[in-house]
């Protein structure tokens, strides 16, 4: 039965997942109908260096440098920047909470993404509503949203009050001035407004599985969680990278919502890379060693993105 | 490309051409340009409209900015010279954009030869001067004390509180009124300091009016100094009862809203704090009172230094309307429309000017020079007021001890 199945998972590859024919060299040809794309890429590539490439390498070499971002000179003073940078403590202890935070909203998002597209991608009546119900809160920006959970979060806030009232007063906390749970206060709303995102990627990977699949598994006898494993899953891979990837980026790169809920509070507790630099540029005139942070953040993301695409790149082509 | 497309694109590309010239800042144009705290915009639009009435044919154009957007835009903005004409300038040190920063880069305009430098009070020379010249016109002057509700504390029963002990009792007593009697928002970073410095100001200079000198030429610390006693006095006014529950979970503006609800008497603030504690709390009458730190009222100092000033941007040093706007700021005029529409003290002192009854407190400790700078203005670099915040938050969590925190700071200060 697995195996009619896996066959029939295989021939039905959506058309968006399949690779483009590849020339007999193993790489695109040279000939003029694989030529005239990069031609179509060239000016928005040329806006992209101009806007993003040039000022990022540029900003880049002043982490070589003494820069304080106000003074008219400065000079090159090598690799100091990186060193003070391996022994700040208070960055090291931001590079914990940036991969702890990281790793949970990745995982979390995900799961509640997932289970969300399964629930909205069912027959039930109000899916369409549901859809954008759950989807709504990853259009609203997220400065706005942080500024209302901090309402919320606060001790005489919505939440604490609703816990109150059914009882469970006991259970209130400090979510924000706790040192304990405030960064997880913080991945909550993370997670709360973008798992409905999440879930439109999955739900278009879940719409492009062909019915006759579920049905050939349902003549095969296969339970919920059989085909959910043996179809759903290797199908929705590329849904799962995409997600993946885009989770653990946003998680890397957050900042919005610690600057606005707690600005790195309560004493460092939910300081993330990010607010350090801000701080270290903007508040310390500490120019230079800020560009060198942003650095080490650039290759983070770039190395831990490029190893998790590169595993589930493989997972996929076990999959197919 | 037919010309159908091509003319609106021309036209956009000049339109964005002209543009692009006439937003070009600090060259003194055809208009001035200014950027403001938001704090401050209620007074600075009063005082523009007023420099506009007398200058009918100068454009004056304003941008409000919050203080964190201010600090990072203004150095964008200096550094590739587009920076407005005339700028918020913090006095002092210890802030990104303060004078003893932006001066020795050769940002700001030097104001020495202008004639309301014979006017700046003795004792804030300090803070609006580098290297014995004058960079910023001060605007107002702003002390930190408790602003309370008169009516609140009346129907305790009790007076304003004079020393240290009777401070601790009208706690209990708030307390076992049922209400609090600070409300104190320590999740905003900045409020944290307000009560250290409140205390301070007396714990460590009454005994010791040099400690900043001796802290620059590093013959003293914050560890073992008065600053050891404010901290552990911050502590014990928590352990007391005398502030709301959760101050870490308490942002500034749930502990205006909680003064301004009745759920706390008061809170430790600076002066320009009273407006919005009155816009919210309506016909209430509003008091402020120096917050004792020692059984000795006579003791008790008050922080109070110049709050606002502005700068001229050096670009803008030949500009006449650049340099009469800033004369004007520093006219009685300007000073008083400031001072009342911001609900504070004129920087540049006024005997015939009226003061707002609850600034009495401020303009007696001003009057006798029983005011000490804000110390953030006289500390070497930003990282230590930062570290400041940090450590009492981490002191309200339990994270810290006090010698810990103070060293903390130590290590800020002696920080490049």
């Amino acid at each position: 039965m697995e195996t009619a199945m896996a066959t029939q998972a295989q021939s039905a590859t959506p058309a968006g997942s399949k690779s483009p024919p590849r020339s007999p060299k193993g790489g695109r040809g040279r000939s003029g109908r694989t030529a005239v794309p990069w031609w179509f890429v060239l000016p928005a590539l040329a806006f992209f260096a101009f806007a993003a490439l040039v000022p990022s390498a540029r900003g880049a070499l002043y982490s070589f440098t003494d820069w304080d971002g106000l003074a008219r000179d400065y000079a090159f003073v090598g690799l100091d920047q990186y060193r003070a940078l391996f022994s700040d403590g208070n960055a090291r202890s931001a590079l914990g909470h940036t991969l702890l935070i990281a790793f949970a909203v990745t995982v979390v998002q995900n799961a509640v993404g997932l289970l969300l597209a399964l629930g909205v991608n069912s027959r039930i009546k109000s899916r369409n509503v549901l859809r954008v119900f759950f989807f709504a809160p990853a259009v609203i920006t997220p400065v706005v949203t942080a500024y209302l959970w901090k309402y919320l979060y606060s001790p005489q806030g919505a939440i604490n009050a609703a816990l109150d009232s059914v009882g469970l007063g006991a259970v209130g906390q400090d979510w924000l001035g706790d040192s304990d749970i405030a960064l997880w206060s913080v991945v909550a709303v993370i997670v709360w407004q973008f798992s409905g995102y999440s879930m439109v990627i999955f739900l278009a990977g879940l719409q492009s599985i062909p019915q006759e699949i579920y049905e050939a598994s349902d003549m095969d006898g296969a339970g919920p969680f059989r085909r959910f494993w043996h179809i759903v899953r290797p199908m929705l891979a590329p849904a799962l990278t995409i997600n993946l990837m885009l989770s653990l980026i946003g998680g890397l790169k957050l900042f919005d919502q610690v600057w606005v809920m707690t600005q790195g509070g309560p004493g460092g507790a939910t300081d993330t890379l990010s607010t350090v630099i801000y701080r270290e540029a903007f508040q310390f005139n500490a120019f230079a060693y800020s560009t060198a942070m942003a650095v080490v953040l650039t290759l983070f993301v770039i190395v831990l993105s490029g190893v998790q695409y590169g595993y589930l790149g493989r997972q996929e082509k076990r999959n197919s | 490309m037919s010309r159908r497309i091509l003319a609106p694109l021309t036209c956009l590309a000049a339109a964005a051409a002209l543009t692009a010239c006439s937003a070009d800042g600090g060259d003194g144009g055809d208009g001035l340009t200014v950027t403001a705290n938001s704090t401050d915009r209620v007074p600075m639009d009063a005082v523009v409209a007023a420099f506009q009435e007398a200058n009918p044919d100068t454009e004056v154009t304003v941008t409000y900015a919050d203080t964190d957007q201010l600090q990072s835009t203004l150095r964008t903005q200096l550094s590739s010279g587009t920076a407005p004409d005339v700028f918020t300038v913090w006095p002092g040190n210890g802030n990104p954009a303060a004078v003893e920063l932006l001066a020795p880069s050769g940002y700001l305009a030097d104001l020495s030869d202008m004639e309301f430098t014979s006017r700046i009070p003795e004792g804030d020379r300090p803070v609006t001067e580098y290297e014995g010249a004058t960079y910023v016109v001060p605007v107002t002057y702003s002390g930190i004390g408790v602003i309370y509700g008169k009516e609140a504390l009346a129907d305790l029963g009790a007076e304003e509180p004079t020393t240290w002990s009777e401070l601790i009792d009208l706690c209990g007593t708030a307390r076992d009124e049922g209400v609090s009697l600070l409300a104190l928002g320590n999740q905003t970073p900045w409020v944290t300091q307000l009560v250290t410095y409140a205390l301070a100001g007396t714990t460590v200079y009454a005994d010791n009016p040099e400690f900043d000198e001796q802290m620059a030429a590093g013959e003293a610390a914050f560890a073992d100094s008065g600053w050891q006693t404010a901290m552990e006095k911050y502590l014990e006014m928590e352990e007391e009862g005398c502030f709301n529950e959760d101050p870490l979970g308490t942002s500034y503006e749930a502990s205006v809203s909680n003064v301004a609800q009745g759920d706390a008497v008061g809170l430790v603030q600076v002066a320009t704090t009273l407006s919005q504690v009155q816009s919210e709390a309506g016909d209430t009458e509003l008091g402020m009172f120096a917050l004792p730190a020692t059984d000795d009222a006579d003791q008790t100092l008050m922080p109070g230094s110049v709050s606002a000033a502005y700068g001229l941007n050096a670009e803008s040093a030949d500009s006449a309307q650049a340099t009469a706007f800033v004369e004007f700021l520093a006219s009685p005029e300007a000073q008083d429309i400031y001072a009342t529409e911001g609900g504070t003290l004129t920087a540049l002192p006024d005997e015939d000017r009226e003061i707002d009854p609850a600034l009495t407190t401020l303009t007696e400790f001003q009057t006798e020079g029983r005011t000490v700078p804000f110390m953030d203005q006289r500390w070497p670099n930003p990282r230590v007021q930062q570290a400041h915040f940090t450590v009492v938050q981490q002191l309200f969590a339990g994270d810290v001890t006090v010698e810990e925190a103070l060293t903390e700071m130590d290590e800020a200060y002696e920080a490049e």
